[in-house]
């Protein structure tokens, strides 16, 4: 069976660990969807999730900084952040996907690092936390280096996407395909706190839009200029995009939580 | 100047417990063990928010390290005013 399930949503550690400082109808609309889209995830029986996602030095520092990175590991434990409000757990993770994805990635020209251990932080977690409660789907994580330049561009991004999709279509298992990360918003920086709405919304549109190849314009600097550094995780979106290029998108939130310092947007995706 | 050996630092202290205790015992005698200058080593003793962020400290190394010495919200804004 071919990918079952795609959806995109953004990750702010606010959503859990601070939810209630959101007011409040923007925190039950967000959170709502965010749980609805778990019971849809389960409805498609995945027996696999592939997460295109990203990572905050949880794994990696800048004495090696793999542009890509496939998880081939058993399990993955999380999240690393005590102040999370999310318990716990160990996620299983499905060792022969990822090592055909590798395999194949390195027959049809992409060069991923893999790594047999990988510890998940909020940007994996907190998603699979809403999407696949109870950890009982296994996972594939692909993380893309969004945290610190030189970064893969938005068209390599697309182009993977693209590639991942084509593959996991001809996969027998039933396949879910997630991406986390973004809107807007700049962590940690002076400008803390700034959600760029037209940008978002902006973005939304040309994800949703007839065509989505568009989305491989965006250069680093404008999203650096425009989404902030947090805003570099649109790549995992960008990605996704290509992985469907033909299916149908739909917003089902967007919210610009300025407690949660983050444009939270929430894709669903349907042939 | 000697960024990468300052955030090498800064992630150690967030991301390993045991380099985190060492740090906690005697910070100064940690901080010899990087190859960082005078000003850096002094900004990251005093935990200097402004100066680490000006040394171009990346946000989410600089954040969580203040978070370990407590620095709120409130004081962090304070330390970026203005800033860019």
């Amino acid at each position: 069976m071919p990918i079952v399930f795609a959806c995109a949503a953004s990750h702010a550690p606010g959503m859990t660990a601070w939810t209630e400082a959101a007011p409040k109808e923007q925190a039950e609309n967000f959170l709502g969807h965010y749980r609805r889209l778990g019971e849809r995830l389960a409805e498609a029986k995945p027996d696999a999730i592939v997460a295109l996602t990203v990572e905050h030095w949880a794994n990696f520092f800048l004495n090696s900084m793999p542009t890509l990175c496939i998880g081939r590991a058993a399990y993955y434990d999380g999240p690393i952040e005590e102040w999370l409000r999310i318990p716990k757990a160990r996620v299983p993770g499905d060792t022969n996907l990822a090592v055909e994805i590798i395999d194949a990635c390195l027959d049809g020209g992409f060069d991923p690092t893999f790594s047999d251990e990988l510890l998940f932080d909020h940007a994996t977690f907190l998603p699979l936390h809403f999407l696949n409660p109870g950890m009982a789907v296994p996972v594939v994580p692909i993380i893309l280096n969004t945290l610190t330049p030189p970064m893969p561009t938005a068209k390599r991004c697309f182009a993977f996407g693209q590639f991942l999709g084509q593959l996991l279509e001809k996969y027998q298992k039933r396949i879910a395909v997630i991406a986390t990360g973004g809107l807007s918003h700049w962590p940690g920086e002076a400008k803390h706190g700034k959600i760029n709405i037209p940008f978002d919304k902006k973005f939304l549109e040309t994800l949703t839009g007839a065509d989505r190849v568009k989305l491989t314009e965006y250069s680093h600097d404008e999203i650096n200029n425009e989404a902030g550094s947090g805003g570099h995780e649109i790549r995992t979106w960008i990605a996704l995009a290509g992985a469907v290029q033909n299916w149908q998108a739909e917003v089902l939130a967007y919210e610009p939580v300025v407690p949660w310092a983050t444009g939270c947007g929430l894709v669903a995706f349907s042939r | 100047m000697s960024l990468y050996q300052l955030q090498k630092l800064i992630y150690h202290v967030n991301r390993d417990p045991v380099q985190r205790e060492r740090y906690r015992e005697d910070s100064a005698a940690f901080v010899k063990n990087y190859d960082l200058t005078e000003d850096e080593a002094k900004a990251a003793l005093a935990v200097d928010v402004r100066a680490l962020y000006n040394m171009r400290v990346h946000s989410l190394l600089l954040r969580p390290f203040t978070l370990l010495h407590k620095v709120s919200n409130e004081d962090y804004a304070k330390a970026l005013k203005g800033l860019e």
